[in-house]
């Protein structure tokens, strides 16, 4: 069987290189995907422990938490497009309408 | 039976109130007849009452109102002549009111409004409470207000309503305070009250003067003063009532002559016992009284408008009043008797005099005596009618106003007697001016010929029919009634006892309490007594002074012996004659100094405290937190990154304090 730690260590690579995405890049697309990871680092952790542990709870939490980032993804890039019909591109820095 | 139906005085002209106001708009001549047939009930309810109760009891409901208070009616000798007078005034000048505003498109909002006056009125001199009696004092004050406004489009009324309004405020709040400080002292006294009493009835308040200390007494005395001297246009407060006349003059007649403004005076003799108790307080009224009833006939002298000539005569005559009640310090209770007894015959004469104008100027379509002269051809009964209102007014013998005249001088020559002789010789000098300018205008009006093109027609009948019946009552009601009428109200303050002589001693009156007590005595044992009292002359004096008054005025004024042409008397460029015509410059001393002078002045700085001092302190504080603010929003950057990066940063500082923590603990440090 696959160690522990192992699971954690690829969660915690995926949750950092999400986290680096998310605070260096500036177009949209790329924030959501930085954000799915963040996500599915998340997912990756509860379905590890819920492996270790005799019950199923992480991996019915996990199936919740994808389904959840589903609808995220949808509200996501529907508010993306339209972004991107009013201003022509989807660079967030420049879309700062509502900044002061 | 119909002191069961006493609530009624007051409901019917209500209900008029709310009639005219909602229906009146679709009813011929604005629903004058509602109002008209309302006040009639409240004088036949009012008259069914004193057949009841007359001579010798009183009638009293209260009910329980709010807190300490109530509301209640109180029908003693004092309101019920009050009652009947107003009553029937009001009615016989609601019924000339249909002719006179036939055609107004306002006449519904007038019958409206003067409904709701006549129930004020009726309200204000039956209430049992002071409480009760200052609520319809502000009624009748408001429904002055707007009836002197009547005609609002016009800048001069609207102004002139403005001014009522404000002016007799003054005195309000004078009053309001007075109600205060009495009723703190009331609840000082840790009174106990026996069911259905309440501190400021009346009765109560009668029953407990003697505990209240003078010197709050005086305060008290004076604040009410206060009161009566802005609702009565009594000086300095007088300066409202002429310019009152703007209004319609049956408003004129009803309130600014018959009714409303005796209400100070009605309140002053409704507190008769607390101003007889107040060191100084009947001092206070007669002074003011007789230095009112002077001063307002020398105005009176030298207006040109009807309507102003009478208004100085109402202010003049309202000091009388104030003067009898004032000199009661030397004549006891008697003073109310007198003092009420002119009230009610001026309300007679007065409201006829006004009709009989508001009848020439409904016809000449003028107010400016200059343009009238010879009315009389074409207006027979309205020469006639105020030819016994003007005899009336100026008291010649035998009409209304000699007797309650008279009286007045004649208690005002004992409290000369026993106290000081200022205010008989100001009452003296004031009774001459006013049978002077009385026929001045009479003359002027009816007599010699047309000073300009004016219609010629007389009033209908239903202007007419009021003037008569008033004409009768300002002839007759003095001869009827003076005896009975004194008997009557001097049994007023009977039905509470309360001791005069207890009260005069707080007052400090003891010196001239036995002097009064003869006077009383004399009063109603016989005529024979009183006359050998009073030296000859001075009884003969008034008769002297009136028809001397008349005579000077036809010297100068009727056309048929003519001596003196009023002009070249003095010159143009006599100060005095000038000083009267600018009415002392009192319009230029109360709008040039008062109002611009002080009160503008006032004004300027308190706007510049306002502005620099006020506003500029809280918009240095909002100027402040704008600055301030405007730093501190630049962390909300809108950037998400910067936001991702916060966070984990706080993440990363807390991760490490907690493991600091830990490891603290470990170590044994904590």
């Amino acid at each position: 069987m696959i160690p522990l730690e192992l699971y954690i260590l690829l969660a915690s690579i995926m949750f950092t290189i999400g986290l680096y995405g998310l605070v260096t890049q500036k177009n949209g697309v790329k924030l959501m995907m930085c954000i799915e990871l963040l996500l599915n680092s998340a997912n990756i952790n509860l379905v590890a422990f819920s492996a270790y542990q005799p019950n199923m709870n992480g991996q019915v939490f996990a199936l919740f938490s994808i389904a959840l980032a589903a609808a995220e993804a949808g509200v996501g890039f529907a508010i993306l497009i339209a972004l991107y019909r009013l201003y022509g591109t989807i660079d967030l820095d420049n879309i700062s309408a509502m900044r002061w | 039976m119909y002191s069961e139906l006493a609530y009624l005085i007051v409901g019917l002209p209500v209900l008029a109130f709310v009639l005219c106001l909602f229906f009146g708009w679709n009813l011929p001549r604005g629903g004058g007849f509602i109002t008209v047939l309302a006040t009639l009930g409240a004088f036949i309810i009012s008259l069914g009452i004193f057949q009841e109760i007359y001579p010798g009891e009183i009638v009293h409901q209260s009910m329980h109102w709010f807190g300490e208070f109530n509301v209640g009616i109180l029908i003693d000798p004092l309101s019920l002549v009050m009652l009947l007078m107003v009553s029937l005034v009001v009615t016989l000048i609601h019924i000339y009111g249909n002719g006179y505003m036939n055609g107004d498109p306002g006449a519904a909002r007038y019958f409206a409004e003067a409904a709701l006056f006549s129930a004020a009125m009726l309200g204000l001199v039956y209430a049992d409470n002071l409480l009760q009696l200052f609520i319809f004092w502000e009624l009748v004050g408001l429904c002055s207000y707007l009836l002197i406004g009547f005609w609002y489009r016009k800048p001069s009324a609207a102004a002139a309503a403005k001014k009522a309004f404000l002016t007799t405020r003054v005195g309000d709040v004078m009053f309001l305070a007075a109600i205060i400080i009495l009723y703190n002292n009331l609840v000082n006294l840790n009174i106990t009250l026996n069911p259905g009493e309440y501190l400021l009835q009346f009765p109560v308040i009668y029953a407990h003067i003697g505990q209240i200390p003078p010197d709050q007494l005086t305060l008290i005395a004076l604040g009410l003063l206060g009161g009566a001297v802005g609702k009565s246009g009594q000086f300095p407060l007088h300066v409202w009532l002429p310019d009152a006349m703007e209004g319609p003059t049956t408003v004129s007649a009803m309130i600014h002559a018959a009714t409303m403004v005796t209400a100070g005076v009605f309140l002053v003799a409704r507190m008769f016992p607390l101003f007889y108790a107040a060191p100084h307080g009947l001092t206070a009224v007669a002074a003011v009284g007789a230095f009112t009833a002077l001063f307002a006939a020398t105005m009176g002298l030298t207006a040109f408008d009807i309507k102003r000539v009478l208004a100085f005569s109402t202010v003049s005559q309202l000091g009388f009043m104030m003067a009898g009640l004032g000199v009661g310090a030397a004549v006891g209770a008697l003073a109310v008797g007198v003092s009420m007894f002119h009230l009610i015959g001026h309300s007679f004469f007065k409201a006829l005099l006004f009709l009989c104008a508001g009848s020439v100027i409904h016809a000449v379509n003028t107010n400016d005596l200059r343009e009238m002269g010879g009315v009389g051809r074409y207006m027979k009964w309205t020469m006639y009618t105020m030819l016994i209102g003007s005899l009336s007014l100026a008291g010649f013998p035998f009409f209304t106003g000699f007797y309650s005249k008279d009286e007045i001088i004649m208690i005002a020559y004992e409290y000369g007697v026993a106290i000081n002789f200022l205010p008989y010789i100001f009452l003296i000098l004031a009774a001459t001016l006013t049978a002077i300018y009385t026929f001045r205008m009479w003359f002027s009006v009816f007599t010699g010929k047309e000073r300009s093109n004016y219609g010629k027609h007389e009033s209908p009948w239903v202007m007419l029919g009021p003037l008569v019946i008033l004409a009768v009552f300002a002839f007759a009601f003095g001869m009827a009634s003076q005896h009975a009428f004194y008997d009557y109200l001097d049994s007023n303050f009977d039905h509470y006892e309360v001791d005069f002589g207890e009260l005069g001693i707080i007052g400090g009156h003891a010196l001239v309490e036995e002097h009064g007590a003869a006077a009383q005595a004399g009063e109603h044992t016989a005529e024979a007594e009183e006359s050998h009292a009073l030296p000859i002359h001075i009884q003969i004096l008034p008769y002297i002074v009136a028809i001397g008054g008349i005579l000077i005025a036809a010297l100068f004024y009727w056309d048929r012996i003519k001596r003196f042409e009023p002009d070249q008397v003095t010159g143009d460029n006599d100060p005095i004659r000038k000083m009267l015509l600018k009415g002392y410059y009192q319009h230029e001393i109360m709008t040039g100094w008062i109002s611009e002078g002080i009160v503008y002045g006032t004004a300027i700085l308190a706007n510049i405290i306002d502005i620099k001092i006020v506003d500029g302190w809280l918009n240095w504080l909002s100027a402040w937190v704008m600055g301030f603010a405007g730093h501190v929003r630049k962390v909300q950057t809108g950037v998400v990154q910067n936001y991702v990066a916060a966070l984990m940063l706080g993440i990363v500082v807390l991760v490490i304090a907690i493991a600091a923590i830990r490891l603290a603990m470990e170590v044994g440090l904590i």
